[in-house]
Parts: structure tokens; C-alpha cells; sequence
């Protein structure tokens, strides 16, 4: 009969309950709706738009302007051919009744006006029907819409005046050609265009190491919490197992459970941010800068990630463990994962808004100091290709998970693990 | 009855909590097949004494024997024969009564057969039917304690180490485990049991100790005590020898 297999095997059953599946099931069910609705409202943002015009000037200007906004995405209709006299009223209580949502009007003496280069004012009506995405994404279409014009009057104008003269050359007579550099490797390209898109590829890196950082840890300590409230740990500690063997089923048990669940958990939020950003890929052209630079993980890359991360959850794991027996029952675990919480959220924050190497020395090592920083920092050294800091935080936090184990180890051997408690709550005196 | 071989020997155990002294000096033994109590008021050091023998926590000094072998350095062999059953134990609330007992049963089997055996004796002790198949969550006290002396028994240890064992229950509960206890020691196991209720102790043990404020006072049966210090019953005994 194997005990550890035994003892494992009724850890995992202790945590996956009925309320942690319902709950995961949840989640799933949840980001997927959200997400499917946020991409339909992105869609309907994006897609071509329908431009209502009710053009008064009717001039050979007019007309072509409005084919021309045709070419540019914006399917063009015109607002005199189903109203029965040609007026602004009318137009726009035609508009109300059948739910139109951006009205422009083209005045009467548009054409003259524009060819003696006088300012006229086009009107552009919207209607507000709702505060969702896609009719905040809506009202930049206006924009759009008087850009396309503006950029086709003022072209139309050069090319009248300087027949010889390319209209984009004389508006922009400066070219860019932009480089980027990482270590001794260059590439021609846009430095944002790069820069977005590792963010858009990297922006989930914090989120799932907190998650899953967090998730098993709170595990690990609830099931020790758990077994001091409901009282069976004094009896599992006098069944034929060693107690090494005890701390490391519930830290296996903690640990398996909590990743599976934290990469479902992870699967749900990545496809409610696949709705948000509307599943919008990277540009073959910036792919290729970024294989060029060698900013992308390599398998090599993933290997060093993956241990660090590991490592960083088996600190975790350890150290709730300690932090579990030092709890007396579920609700003081909540108090004691607190200094947890804080030492994983410090390094997710930074990671999100800064750059540890941009802060002050003292400052960075205090970061470094903190075993679950190591991860966030590997996941942007990797791609940087300084391996250095990433070799150093693995042995690091070898080192802490070492010293963790060996004292949650002795404390479960000792009197400690019966002895040893905090309260944060006072006994009530009469 | 005679009992002549000796399973528990404890010499002279001291137990400190920093600087509190909870145990002075604690001796006895314990024989195959009987029933020994330790009987005092709460904050005596039994339930100390129960939980160093238990293995769960060590002694500051003094020695304790179990079947020939050295606590301190057998404790794996000490697990293997022995069972205790916490004052307030609990069962794990998520599994069934039969499942929390195939768990419990699995870490002393040696194989299928053995770990068969071991949860037929568990469920003739328990007497809880077709409840096993429920959740322990549903139990009540009675039942949940009923499980967990059925646990302790299954295995038949050497030693079967009782806290307190019908500490919170009913009257009708109380009486059906004193009888568990009863009967299931007729077949080898010695049980060390500790309880603050006279009329308990003097129904199921065949020697008692009365122990205070971390000091044996006496050892002997409850008929020679009463017969000792003159008295009716063991609470008075008890309350003459704390005088």
C-alpha cells in the first residue's frame, strides 16, 4: 500500500470540491460570455460605417468629395434620395425614426465657397443611443470622416496650383526611417510599433505568475488551516507516515490543484482579453522585427522561465506552509496570507508600471530580496537575452525554498506544529 | 483478571511549555490487555502525558518504553502499533464514513486482504450501516465520535490511546461507546485512557491513576482506592488525595 500516494490523493480530493469546480466552471462560462460580447461590440465598432449625407450644394465638388469618402471605408448614402423635400428637419427627424446614427449635411454654397479657399462649415449630427464600446468607437468615426475630407480639399488644392508637385510630398517633405537596436542586433522598424507589441504578447506574463503564485499558496494554507479547525491533524500525525512526507503532499496536492486551476482561470481571462482586443494578431512586417531582434522566447527562454516559475511557486508553497501552522483555523489563514499577498503584489506592480532596473539600488534590492519578483524580472530579461539576472534569481530562490523547506520541515517534526499559533482576534473576556 | 506482560512503561516524564512545568515527574505502566486511566481535573497533564506517548510531542525528560522499544527512537515503529483518539478529534468533513476509514486503514494494511479486514472490524465497531456511505460532514457528535473509535480500534493496536473519549456526548452515546471500548479490548488491545468522569472510569478501567497538577498521586484499582482511602467512590478518593 503506498501511504504518500494515499495521503496525496485524499489531499487533491479535500481541495477540488464541489464550490472550487462550480466556481472554475463559473469563471470559465463568465469570461467567455463577456468576452464574445465585448468582440461583437468591437466588431461592430471597426466595420465599415454607414455615412448619411444630405447634400444641399449638389456641385461637382460635393459629388466628388462624397465618392471619394466611399473610397475611404465609409459606404456613403445619401440622405435626398429617400426624404421627400431637401431639409436639414426633415433629414434628421428621418434619421431619428429609422435609428440612423451620423448625419452630415454638405451647405448649399459648399463648392463655391471651397473653391475661393474661404472656411465653410460642414454639419455632422450623432446620436446617442447608448454608452456602449462600439458608440464611443463610433464618434471617433466622425473624425475620420472630416480627416478623409479635409486631407481630400487640400490635396485637390495643390494638385490645382502645383500640377507638377506630389500634395504629399509638400505636406510632409520630412521621411522617417527608423531603427531599432537591441544588444548588437538592429532591424528596421518602428520602435512603438515593437514595443506594443510585446507588451500586447507579454501583458498576461504578471497576471498569470500573481494568479498562479497566489492560488497555490492560498491552497496550501487553507488545507493546513483546514485540518487544525476540523481537528484531524493531530490524529494524521500519529498514523505510520513520516511527517516529511505529510508537508509534501499538501504542497504537492496545493500546488497540482492550484496550477490546473489557475490555468483554467487563466484560459477564461485570456479569452475575455482575446474579445477586448477584438483577437487582433501581430503584423507579419513587426513579427519579422521581432524574430530579427530576437526579442521573442526561444525554447531555451520558455526552459528558464518555466524553473523560475516553478521555483517561485514552490517558495510559495513553503512558505505558506509555515504560515499555515501558524494559523489556527480557515479565517485567521485569511489574516495570514496577507504578508503573502503583499510580497507577491509588490513585484506584479512594478512589473506593470516600471522597470526594475530604472529604480534606485536600494529599492532594487529589495525587490530582489523578495523571492517571487524573480520570475516577473526573468519573463523581460529572457527577451532581452540577459540571462545573468535570470541564472542569479533561480539560485536565489533555490536557496530561500531550501531554507523554507527545511524550517516547515523541523516546525512539523517539533512540538511547534501543535503549539505553534497566532491570533489576531482577542478571546472574549466575561 | 492478571496481566503480567507489560506494553507501556513511563519513567519519571517531564514536559516544560517554556517555563511551565506541565508534567513532574510521571510514572507508570501500562499491561497487555487492560484498561489503564488517567484521571484528573483539566490542566492536570493528561492529555500532555497522552500526546507524548502519541508521538506528537516530546517529552523534556524521562522515558517511556512501548513493548520493549525506546519511544524516542522508534517512533516509526510506536505509530505502527499504536492509535489515539484526540479529546477533540474530527473526521474529514468532505469524505464519506467509509472512505475517511479506507484512508485511515490503508496507511496500517499491509495489502487488499488486510485493509478488507481492517474496515469490516471498523464497520462492526462503528455500527453506523448504510450512514458510512454519507458524508462525515452530516454526522452528528455522536456518530462522528463513533467513526473515530472505530478508526482507532480497526487496526487492533498494541495500544489504544483514548483522550477524553465520550467527552461532549449525550448519555445514550456515552453508554454505547463505554460498551465499544468494553468489548473491543477482549481481543489483546490495551487501552490508556484518560477522562475527568469518575463514574466512566470506574465502569471501563481495571487500574486508574489519579493524576494533578502534573504529579501521578496514586495508581491502583478503583476498588482498591475507594477501599484506601475509605471512600464510596472514586471522586472521593480523588478529592481526599488531593487534600
Amino acid at each position: 500500500m503506498n501511504k504518500f500516494l494515499n495521503l496525496l490523493n485524499k489531499e487533491i480530493r479535500e481541495l477540488v470540491t464541489f464550490q472550487l469546480i462550480f466556481s472554475l466552471i463559473f469563471t470559465l462560462i463568465l469570461f467567455n460570455f463577456m468576452g464574445s460580447i465585448t468582440k461583437s461590440e468591437m466588431k461592430k465598432a471597426i466595420e465599415t460605417k454607414d455615412i448619411y449625407v444630405l447634400d444641399l450644394d449638389k456641385s461637382s465638388i460635393s459629388k466628388e468629395l462624397l465618392s471619394n469618402l466611399s473610397l475611404a471605408n465609409f459606404k456613403v448614402k445619401l440622405l435626398n434620395d429617400l426624404i421627400s423635400k431637401e431639409d436639414k428637419d426633415i433629414a434628421l427627424d428621418f434619421a431619428k425614426k429609422e435609428k440612423i446614427n451620423f448625419v452630415v449635411v454638405i451647405p448649399k454654397d459648399f463648392g463655391s465657397m471651397v473653391s475661393k479657399f474661404q472656411p465653410i462649415e460642414v454639419e455632422i449630427y450623432s446620436f446617442i443611443r447608448g454608452f456602449s464600446l462600439s458608440s464611443n468607437v463610433g464618434s471617433a468615426v466622425l473624425e475620420q470622416v472630416i480627416n478623409a475630407m479635409n486631407r481630400y480639399m487640400s490635396d485637390m488644392f495643390i494638385k490645382s496650383k502645383l500640377p507638377e508637385i506630389d500634395p504629399e510630398n509638400l505636406k510632409n517633405p520630412i521621411k522617417k526611417k527608423e531603427f531599432v537596436i537591441v544588444k548588437d542586433k538592429i532591424a528596421e522598424g518602428s520602435t512603438s510599433d515593437v514595443l506594443n507589441s510585446i507588451y500586447s504578447q507579454t501583458v498576461f506574463i504578471p497576471i498569470i505568475l500573481m494568479i498562479i503564485i497566489m492560488y497555490t499558496s492560498q491552497m496550501v494554507l487553507s488545507a493546513i488551516a483546514m485540518e487544525k479547525q476540523d481537528k484531524t491533524l493531530e490524529t494524521l500525525l500519529t498514523v505510520p507516515i513520516s511527517r516529511r512526507q505529510i508537508v509534501i503532499a499538501k504542497m504537492m496536492g496545493a500546488g497540482i490543484v492550484g496550477i490546473i486551476s489557475a490555468g483554467i482561470y487563466m484560459y477564461g481571462y485570456r479569452s475575455f482579453m482575446d474579445g477586448v482586443t477584438g483577437g487582433i494578431g501581430v503584423s507579419s512586417s513587426t513579427s519579422d522585427i521581432i524574430q530579427k531582434l530576437g526579442l521573442n522566447f526561444t525554447p531555451y527562454g520558455y526552459t528558464l522561465f518555466g524553473i523560475s516559475l516553478f521555483l517561485a511557486i514552490l517558495c510559495g508553497l513553503a512558505l505558506s506552509t509555515i504560515l499555515g501552522v501558524l494559523a489556527e483555523d480557515l479565517k485567521s489563514a485569511q489574516s495570514m496570507s496577507l504578508p503573502l499577498i503583499f510580497l507577491v503584489m509588490i513585484p506584479y506592480f512594478i512589473s506593470l508600471f516600471s522597470d526594475i532596473n530604472t529604480l534606485s539600488l536600494p529599492v532594487r534590492l529589495l525587490i530582489m530580496a523578495i523571492p517571487f519578483s524573480h520570475p516577473f524580472i526573468a519573463s523581460r530579461e529572457i527577451l532581452l537575452g540577459n540571462y545573468n539576472i535570470v541564472f542569479i534569481g533561480i539560485l536565489y530562490m533555490l536557496i530561500v525554498f531550501v531554507a523554507l523547506i527545511i524550517i516547515s520541515a523541523r516546525i512539523f517534526a517539533t512540538d511547534r506544529i501543535l503549539t505553534m499559533k497566532i491570533r489576531f482576534v482577542r478571546k472574549k473576556t466575561i | 483478571m492478571n496481566f503480567l506482560e507489560s506494553v507501556l512503561q513511563v519513567e519519571n516524564l517531564r514536559k516544560l511549555y517554556g517555563k511551565f512545568e506541565a508534567l513532574k515527574g510521571v510514572s507508570f505502566e501500562v499491561k497487555k490487555g487492560e484498561v489503564f486511566a488517567l484521571i484528573g481535573p483539566n490542566g492536570a497533564g493528561k492529555t500532555t502525558t497522552l500526546r507524548i506517548i502519541a508521538t506528537l510531542l516530546t517529552p523534556s525528560d524521562g522515558k517511556i518504553t512501548f513493548v520493549g522499544k525506546d519511544l524516542r527512537k522508534e517512533s516509526d515503529f510506536v505509530r505502527e502499533n499504536i492509535s489515539y483518539l484526540p479529546e477533540e478529534a474530527g473526521a474529514y468533513k468532505n469524505m464519506r464514513g467509509i472512505d475517511y476509514l479506507r484512508f485511515m486503514a490503508t496507511f496500517y494494511a499491509k495489502d487488499q486482504r488486510e485493509l478488507d479486514e481492517f474496515l469490516e472490524r471498523a464497520k462492526q465497531i462503528c455500527r453506523l450501516g448504510d450512514r458510512l456511505k454519507d458524508k462525515v460532514g452530516t454526522y452528528s457528535k455522536g456518530m462522528t465520535r463513533k467513526l473515530l473509535l472505530a478508526r482507532a480500534l480497526m487496526t487492533k493496536p498494541a495500544l489504544a490511546i483514548l483522550d477524553e473519549p465520550t467527552s461532549g456526548l449525550d448519555v445514550i452515546n456515552a453508554l454505547e461507546i463505554r460498551e465499544i471500548i468494553r468489548e473491543y479490548v477482549k481481543e489483546g488491545t490495551s487501552v490508556l485512557l484518560s477522562s475527568h468522569n469518575m463514574l466512566e472510569i470506574e465502569f471501563l478501567s481495571d487500574r486508574v491513576a489519579l493524576i494533578n497538577q502534573g504529579k501521578i498521586l496514586e495508581t491502583g484499582t478503583s476498588e482498591e482506592l475507594k477501599e484506601r482511602y475509605n471512600a464510596k467512590n472514586l471522586e472521593e478518593v480523588f478529592r481526599r488525595v488531593v487534600q
